[in-house]
């Protein structure tokens, strides 16, 4: 008996303990542990990837580290740690609201169904879903690929596109990247789709690069955000403040052109247009 | 936290007919990879227990091989490692006709073959060896001996275990969604990337998975209570007389 109670006084400690960090917000959580924790990629370069050196880099992970991680840092008032854990389409919205990550900063596009479960930032990158190709293929778009075999990957919103708008096309969904490209590479796919920017990005990776090509008009508009816990316009406010700084001081232009300028590790230079959506996002102060 | 409940996202839109078609893909990739497996299984399984050096070293080659490599990597292997050796013409015709479900039978298929066959062989060396030299002794060849008296027995003896790796075998089957098998596993994933709601789906996909199992189960107990022989087992239920 006398166990008994020891151990329901211990469990009523423990649980005691946890109530807590259950409620707190996430700016506390950060304050608290010191550390931002996001969810990122591992495959998707220039985004997010492990590079040849074996770092985990990215446009993304620079966005948080340059310009989001300041904004939380100086509000917090203590310098601020960033932890990267991988996240993948399928598992970035649980990872998000299990409290296991604080911010996505990756490959995700804001939509209107995801706004439903999580909060997005301002949009950081703007492209459009196409398809790779073997040079020569048959497919020269989302109009001609009925009977084909297309790999996309699964939980993006390509893959929801080619089947309501394409429903005859034969639709393989891979859990990543890299599998869904080795799969395009032998040929058990005839073609690839995914976001424009990411198909140039593997085209350059693929054994010979001029054997491929990225083809088709964007059928679909994709405005890469990075999303958290919903309802916590601080921690949003903090998120966006910081990349809205970024827009304001050119900071971020440096940063796209790093990683996407004609030097970078992926030329795809930024449109009037798009640089004008990125600086008419940005509001007063 | 702050997570939101909303059941209704597994019977609105297309929710339920996606379910149901992971389900019959789930059901018919594992009916096969099972019946290949058992195939296997008892294959390898006698052949380990037979008194013929060669025969033993290949089935335990083939055990110590395909149950030490993990199943992902024979997903992978089936798919991306075969068809490059296949004539193009084969290839094509493959790529046309759903390799991925194939690829996935056949992994899943050998590799819980692999894990029958231990099952199997249990079986058998738990059978008094005086039951084998009397077979012989009264005339039968080996081959006779395993047919008509060891694998008989031994087959009923290890039902329970067998349900186990049926078990296995049928939750394993998930795996295959990594080459692109739209088994359930995958249909859950999908309901979640329409909805947003993770939990809501994942929930349905465990309870699936959880009614198909104990229903494997049921029969498979079924199945033992009426194939017994009476008082060969000791303990347990006894079987019923007549009704099975």
């Amino acid at each position: 008996m006398k166990k008994l109670i020891a151990l329901t006084l211990a469990l009523a400690l423990v649980i005691g303990g946890v109530a807590p960090a259950l409620a707190e917000t996430t700016l506390e959580k950060i304050a608290r542990t010191e550390t931002l924790t996001i969810g990122t990629r591992t495959g998707s370069p220039p985004f997010a990837y492990v590079n040849a050196k074996n770092e985990w880099v990215g446009f993304s992970i620079d966005l948080v580290e340059q310009l989001v991680l300041p904004a939380i840092s100086q509000k917090i008032g203590k310098p601020i740690k960033l932890e990267k854990k991988e996240s993948t389409p399928p598992t970035r919205i649980p990872l998000l609201t299990s409290n296991a990550v604080d911010l996505i900063a990756g490959t995700m596009t804001d939509t209107r169904a995801r706004r439903d479960s999580v909060d997005f930032s301002i949009t950081f990158f703007v492209t459009g879903a196409q398809f790779l190709v073997k040079k020569g293929s048959p497919i020269k778009g989302i109009k001609n690929i009925d009977g084909k075999r297309i790999a996309a990957q699964q939980g993006s919103t390509n893959a929801r596109i080619i089947r309501e708008k394409a429903p005859k096309a034969q639709l393989r969904e891979f859990p990543d990247q890299p599998a869904a490209f080795q799969a395009l590479l032998q040929g058990q796919v005839d073609a690839y789709t995914n976001d424009g920017i990411q198909l140039v990005g593997l085209k350059l990776k693929a054994p010979n690069p001029a054997q491929w090509e990225v083809v088709g008009d964007f059928y679909s508009y994709e405005p890469y955000g990075m999303a958290m816990r919903r309802n916590e316009a601080d921690f949003r406010n903090l998120v966006n403040n910081g990349l809205m700084d970024g827009i304001e001081s050119g900071k971020y232009f440096e940063i796209y052109d790093k990683w996407f300028g004609p030097k970078g590790e992926l030329p795809y230079p930024m449109t009037a247009a798009v640089r004008q959506f990125m600086i008419y996002q940005v509001v007063p102060k | 936290m702050n997570y939101r409940f909303d059941w209704s996202v597994l019977w609105k839109g297309q929710s339920g007919e996606w379910l149901w078609l992971g389900l019959i893909t789930t059901l018919g990739l594992s009916a096969l990879a099972w019946l290949l497996a058992v195939l296997l299984g008892i294959l390898s399984g006698a052949l380990r227990t037979v008194p013929f050096r060669p025969l033993r070293a290949l089935a335990t080659a083939y055990v110590e091989f395909f149950r030490n490599v993990p199943l992902l990597v024979w997903m992978f292997f089936w798919y991306f490692g075969v068809p490059p050796f296949l004539p193009q013409g084969l290839q094509d015709w493959l790529f046309d006709h759903g390799l991925e479900f194939w690829a996935g039978v056949t992994a899943l298929g050998v590799y819980s073959g692999a894990r029958f066959s231990e099952v199997l062989r249990s079986g058998i060396q738990s059978i008094p060896r005086t039951q084998f030299e009397a077979s012989v002794a009264s005339g039968l060849s080996t081959f006779q001996a395993y047919r008509y008296v060891i694998l008989p027995v031994a087959l009923r003896l290890i039902i329970p275990p067998a349900t186990n790796e049926s078990l296995n075998l049928l939750k394993n089957s998930s795996v295959a969604l990594t080459i692109s098998v739209a088994e359930l596993t995958f249909q859950t994933r999908q309901i979640e990337t329409y909805t947003a709601k993770a939990i809501e789906a994942l929930t349905a996909g465990t309870v699936i998975y959880l009614v198909l199992c104990v229903s494997l189960a049921s029969v498979m107990g079924w199945v033992e209570r009426r194939v017994a022989i009476p008082g060969l087992i000791a303990g347990g239920r006894r079987p019923r007389r007549g009704r099975g």
